[in-house]
């Protein structure tokens, strides 16, 4: 049987094919108005019969839905009385100081929000029946509206679902999607909820368009999405639940590069993809962990999603100097057009440019030698900056490199220091095409000891596709006092969650034999208003004072606690592919080298080895400073570092300098 | 002005402000009470070791700019010695309101006898005591607004005070909830201790201490350049708050803003003196009120420190509801006077600056506290709230709806959890539409919450803005006024801006906060 991983990106459309126990790579053009296209120009390459092969995509059109606010016209339900708690959210402004000031898009207008006579409580009982007669109207006036799509959300609906899923039914006689929130989401805060079940209802008919084109190419049954928690579902699936889906090409990035890294031998990796315009690193101890308190477009969504941080700084991001004369880097984007100054038509210096002039890129050598960067341009761009703020031109490169790197180095921080992980027991996996000439001085100042740089650092998110099991997340708010409720009475619950589960993941199309579960209970002290997941069982309560004294510092056994979500998830295993081997070679890396180039390093300039990395092989050792390049990337090996190639053609890079003892 | 590296300078402000979001991340993680994990009522910053402050995370706008005089206060003939902490509520030293209690840690190096840095942070606790739930009842002396804190150690050479902790719990109404926040407290400056060190350890103190001067510095040009761009001249604006809760007199709030060049002098001169009701205003929450509307003027993302106020001159009479003296009872002067401190000098400022200055937003938090026995859950309870309002019309944009503004920025409590917790039921919960001031930007719609009880107890309100309407800019017309009634089953009674009084199970309290001051005239095409 042959899989194939597709990654849809903004320029290319990237393919892993394997079959056999061999493993081939395609590459083309993205097709954007019609993503569908390049998948299937992509697959025409390749001698795929009408049997035995499956197909797992990561799909940007939920994200790009949403950000670009391109998605279905939807009407929401709610409890009368409360139809504006989408628009209110939590009520706070993103930015204190400006005026200015705006709130991020309410995806349902005023005119699209309907409220229903019903009520009930947080206990679940019910206050007020649900008014059925309204409903009839109420679904006339959404036909007449030509709505594309409804969203459903129902004041405590997590409790006692019951008038919810009386709407939904009467709803699905419109015969477009229907989004209910105890489906999507069945845990309490009206607001997340709410907004995760509308930004569902938004994306959803796109997703269901896209994937319907695709599927009557390429047949139904083969197609599989992956969702933003690193796990795939299928197409069916991610028609009803596309706000899954919202971060599946940066999820399949960072599975992709877990599994590299756990093969070569780390368990423990911080995930680095440094692009033009931004930056998304993500932490991984073990297992990859999720987040349900994440935001993206401004909106929040609590469905399960790879804890993802992105910053705006990347190689495009502009240098700037404030009023107040301190050296500013991004937020602010050359992006594509007009691009880095070396690109030809941008005036702005940008991060590739500060490396150019340092002459850590080799302007013959970009993008394969594709594209010849402009030195002369960039040099004097950032000469007539360094005059204006009186700098040297290469300590103002340099500073910029130092300035973006702070950035980056705040964003590891927000994921590894702030949630009580230490940065010196993980290794780096940079993946980006801007991500090798920062990633030893991000390490080093993060007393990170391990670099790895992986072998097809752009197909990644694609081989990640195919690495990644099928998973499905299961949520119920119970909201309960741990100590005073019987353990079997939660554990029935759990076990509803198991068989509902376990029947899903059968209709998945994954055999008995390779499911697994895990149940998590989502603790808190009582009185508290945010929790601590821990493993399910009879011992949750000592797990979680455990937990709690292992995260925040303190604990008190004696306090009781409180149990609000249970949670299961559900594992399908997935065969994983081979990884790609390279031709044994010597410790001598010599064969590679393809030169030098003076570069500018710590306030001198050094003549440096230059190396292809396609000629590198495995066993290859070479000592920093030194430069391997590739088409998309180039890879600093710093001084102080050595970096060894492995049986898969991954460089890992080794700080050889005491730690803790380094300077930013 | 001392020497500095442009990109040093950078990375240290990036380095220092994350310090302060870090303690602001463990303190929302590992607080206990919904006033801080699900309405972010903190504020963390840190301190250079002459209790200057260099940076600080933005949370609370009016915590901002007072925390500088706690750590002042704090260590105002006093001595410190690693592993203390030092704790405070006392508006007359250091604090805002009694509700806000503030810790303060100092942190050494490895060599010298005085801390090289303090790190401190602040949190509007649910309750503290005194004569009403939620402590920010119809007093008319501090004594009446719960347990005062002068600054004392709560942690003394890395041991807690236990005699300390057991002498402010025994003062309040929900102990355990004080217990657990107090411990995030700690564990928030633990953390920034911590980060100081590391930053240190890899700079070296003395170019640490170097960078902090410099961002000081580097504020203080910011903040002149956003000064500069003020015609000089002398721009006056006066403006109410409806009355104290006591009497029913209006309460003036004078003030002319005069601009030199790149500084400016902030006259409060004419405003009524200190009253009996609650809403008189320390010196700490004005400044805080005039460093968040100069702060707003800089365009540039800058660190909030103390630098910015170099250029400032703040005259505010002692003994007025600017500057009020002890006894004055201080609630309502942190989160009601400080709104109207903003609507004025921004009144003022649309003189100079029109194409900047937005017109008045709904101009109070609208503080809400339900207290009593829980007869179901078995246990007292004290509910906070602050309910959003309309935001004032902007010069080029309307104003936006149901949201926070100015000196506050809290979030609200979902209606799930209020319901899980409380013995109380929310009925409606919504944007008070037509509310905001039309014009040629119209001004933001307020809200209306209605909470019913399902257990009889007392309901505070702390509002304003019921009589004197939030006011519109260049022909703009004003928000509505906010209102507040009692819904029983014979009646809809109308109450005040400011009350306290027991409500019946099953009555409803039903509040409606003022949209915002619409902005430019209206014209046909506009509506």
């Amino acid at each position: 049987m042959m899989m194939i991983g597709v990654d849809v990106g903004g320029t290319f459309t990237d393919f892993v094919f394997v079959a056999g126990g061999r493993l081939w790579t395609q590459k083309v053009l993205s097709t954007p108005p019609d993503p569908a296209r390049g998948v299937l120009e992509g697959l025409s390459h390749e001698a795929v019969g009408e049997e035995g092969w499956q197909l797992v995509h990561g799909s940007t059109v939920a994200t790009n839905a949403l950000l670009e606010q391109k998605g279905a016209k939807v009407a929401l339900i709610t409890t009368a009385g409360f139809e504006d708690v989408l628009e209110i959210g939590r009520q706070e402004r993103v930015d204190l100081y400006d005026f200015m000031v705006e709130r991020p898009p309410v995806v349902v207008p005023r005119s699209l929000r309907f409220g229903v006579r019903e009520r009930v409580d947080c206990r679940g009982k019910v206050l007020e029946p649900l008014d059925e007669e309204s409903l009839g109207p109420l679904l006339d006036r959404l036909a007449k509206e030509k709505v594309e799509s409804v969203a459903i959300c129902l004041l405590s609906s997590y409790a006692n679902p019951s008038h919810e899923a009386r709407v939904l039914h009467r709803a699905l006689e419109l015969g477009i999607p229907v989004s209910a929130s105890h489906r999507i989401l069945p845990e309490y805060r009206e607001y997340e909820r709410c907004a995760t079940t509308v930004v569902n209802a938004y994306v959803s008919p796109l997703m269901e368009r896209y994937l319907g084109r695709l599927e009557a190419e390429i047949g139904e049954g083969r197609l599989r999405i992956m969702q933003s928690n690193g796990g795939s579902i299928s197409a069916a699936t991610a028609r009803q639940e596309a706000v899954r889906t919202i971060l599946s090409g940066p999820a399949g990035g960072v599975v992709g590069a877990v599994s590299v890294a756990k093969h070569a031998g780390f368990d423990k990796t911080i995930t680095f993809d440094m692009g033009g315009t931004s930056t998304d690193v993500s932490l991984v101890d073990g297992d990859l962990s999720v987040t349900t308190e994440a935001a993206v477009g401004g909106l929040p969504l609590r469905v399960p999603l790879l804890n993802i941080h992105t910053v705006g700084s990347g190689g495009g991001s502009l240098v700037w100097i404030d009023e107040g004369g301190a050296l500013r880097v991004g937020p602010q984007s050359a992006g594509a057009d007009p691009g880095p100054v070396c690109y030809g038509r941008g005036d702005q210096i940008t991060v590739t440019d500060a490396h150019l002039c340092l002459g850590r890129l080799d302007p013959d050598r970009f993008l394969g030698g594709k594209m010849r960067l402009d030195v002369e341009r960039a040099e004097a761009a950032m000469n007539d900056l360094a005059r204006q703020v009186k700098l040297d031109p290469l300590r103002l490169a340099e500073g910029t490199i130092t300035v973006a790197n702070a950035a980056m180095e705040k964003a590891i921080r927000v994921i590894s220091v702030e949630r009580g992980y230490d940065p010196r027991a993980f290794c780096l996996v940079s993946f980006g095409g801007a991500g090798g000439l920062h990633a030893c001085s991000l390490a080093s100042s993060l007393s990170i000891p391990w670099v790895l740089v992986p072998m097809h650092a752009g197909l990644l998110s694609a081989y990640g596709m195919l690495v990644a099991d099928v998973v499905k997340d299961y949520a119920k708010t119970i909201l309960r006092p741990t100590t005073t409720t019987p353990f079997e009475e939660i554990e029935a619950i759990v076990n509803l969650l198991q068989e509902q589960g376990l029947r899903e993941m059968k209709d998945e199309g994954v055999a008995e034999g390779l499911i697994t579960t895990e149940a998590f209970v989502d603790m808190r002290y009582l009185g508290q208003s945010y929790e601590l997941r821990v493993p399910f069982g009879r011992d949750v309560a000592s797990r979680f004072h455990e937990l709690h004294r292992r995260s925040y510092g303190y604990a008190n056994p004696a306090r009781e606690t409180e149990s609000v979500t249970l949670r299961l998830r559900v594992r399908g295993k997935m065969d994983k592919p081979p990884l790609p081997r390279v031709e044994e070679g010597s410790a001598d890396a010599a064969s590679a080298s393809v030169g030098t180039r003076r570069i500018f390093l710590e306030d001198h300039w050094v003549e440096t080895p230059v190396y292809a990395r396609e000629a590198l092989r495995a066993a290859n050792r070479i000592g920093g400073p030194a430069l391997v390049v590739e088409m998309s990337a180039t890879t600093l090996v710093a001084p102080g570092w050595k970096a060894t190639v492995d049986a898969q053609g991954n460089l890992l890079l080794k700080n050889h300098e005491p730690l803790g003892a380094l300077r930013g | 002005m001392g020497r500095y590296d442009p990109i040093k300078l950078e990375v240290f402000k990036n380095l220092l402000a994350s310090v302060a979001e870090e303690m602001g991340v463990a303190l929302c993680r590992t607080g206990h009470s919904p006033n801080i994990k699900e309405r972010r009522d903190y504020s963390c910053a840190i301190f250079d070791g002459g209790s200057e402050m260099i940076a600080q995370a933005a949370h609370i706008p009016v915590h901002l700019g007072s925390m500088p005089l706690a750590v002042k206060g704090a260590m105002e003939g006093r001595h410190v010695g690693p592993g203390d902490t030092i704790i405070l509520n006392d508006p007359y030293r250091g604090g805002t309101h009694l509700p806000d209690i503030t810790l303060i840690s100092p942190v050494f190096g490895d060599e010298g006898p005085s801390p090289l840095f303090f790190v401190a942070n602040r949190a509007h606790h649910a309750d503290v005591g005194g004569m009403a739930p939620g402590s920010m009842g119809m007093a008319t002396e501090i004594f009446q607004e719960g347990i005062r804190i002068p600054p004392v150690m709560l942690v003394e050479g890395g041991t807690l005070r236990r005699d300390v902790v057991d002498l402010l719990l025994v003062n309040v109404r929900t102990p355990q909830e004080r217990e657990g926040d107090l411990e995030a407290q700690l564990a928030a400056n633990e953390t920034g201790r911590r980060r100081l060190l590391e930053i240190v350890a890899r700079y070296g103190a003395d170019e640490t201490l170097h960078y902090m001067e410099e961002l000081k510095a580097y504020a203080e040009r910011m903040t002149r350049e956003a000064i500069r761009r003020i015609s000089d001249g002398r721009y006056s604006f006066e403006d109410y708050l409806d009355d104290d809760g006591i009497t029913t007199e209006p309460v003036r709030i004078a003030v002319t803003v005069t601009v030199t060049g790149d500084q400016a002098v902030i006259d409060f001169t004419g405003t009524s003196p200190q009253v009996a009701g609650s809403v008189n205003a320390v010196y700490a929450v004005t400044l805080s009120a005039v460093f968040y509307v100069f702060r707003c003027l800089v365009d540039f993302d800058i660190p909030s420190n103390a630098g910015c106020m170099v250029p400032l001159t703040v005259v505010a009479p002692t003994g007025t509801v600017v500057n009020a003296l002890p006894p004055a009872a201080v609630a309502g002067g942190n989160v009601e006077m400080s709104q109207r401190i903003v609507d004025v000098l921004l009144g003022a400022l649309a003189k100079a600056l029109p194409d900047r200055i937005p017109a008045a937003s709904a101009g109070t938090m609208s503080n809400l506290m339900i207290g009593g026995y829980d007869p179901e859950r078995g246990r007292n309870y004290a509910y906070y709230e602050t309910i959003a309002g309309g935001m004032g019309a902007r010069p080029t944009r309307d104003g936006l709806d149901a949201i926070q503004t100015h000196m506050t920025n809290t979030w609200n409590t979902p209606i799930e959890a209020l319901e899980h917790a409380y013995p109380i039921r929310v009925l409606r919960y919504e944007i008070r539409r037509g509310s905001g001031g039309k014009g040629k930007y119209r001004g933001g719609d307020g809200i209306r919450r209605d909470f019913q009880l399902l257990a009889g107890a007392t309901v505070g309100l702390l509002s304003d803005r019921r009589r004197f309407r939030p006011y519109g800019l260049h022909g703009g017309e004003s928000g509505q006024a906010g209102e507040s009634i009692l819904m029983t089953p014979s009646e809809e009674r109308p109450l005040g801006s400011k009350f306290h009084i027991r409500v019946g199970a099953g009555e409803v309290i039903s509040i409606r906060t003022p949209g915002g001051g619409g902005h430019g005239r209206r014209t046909e095409a506009t509506g």
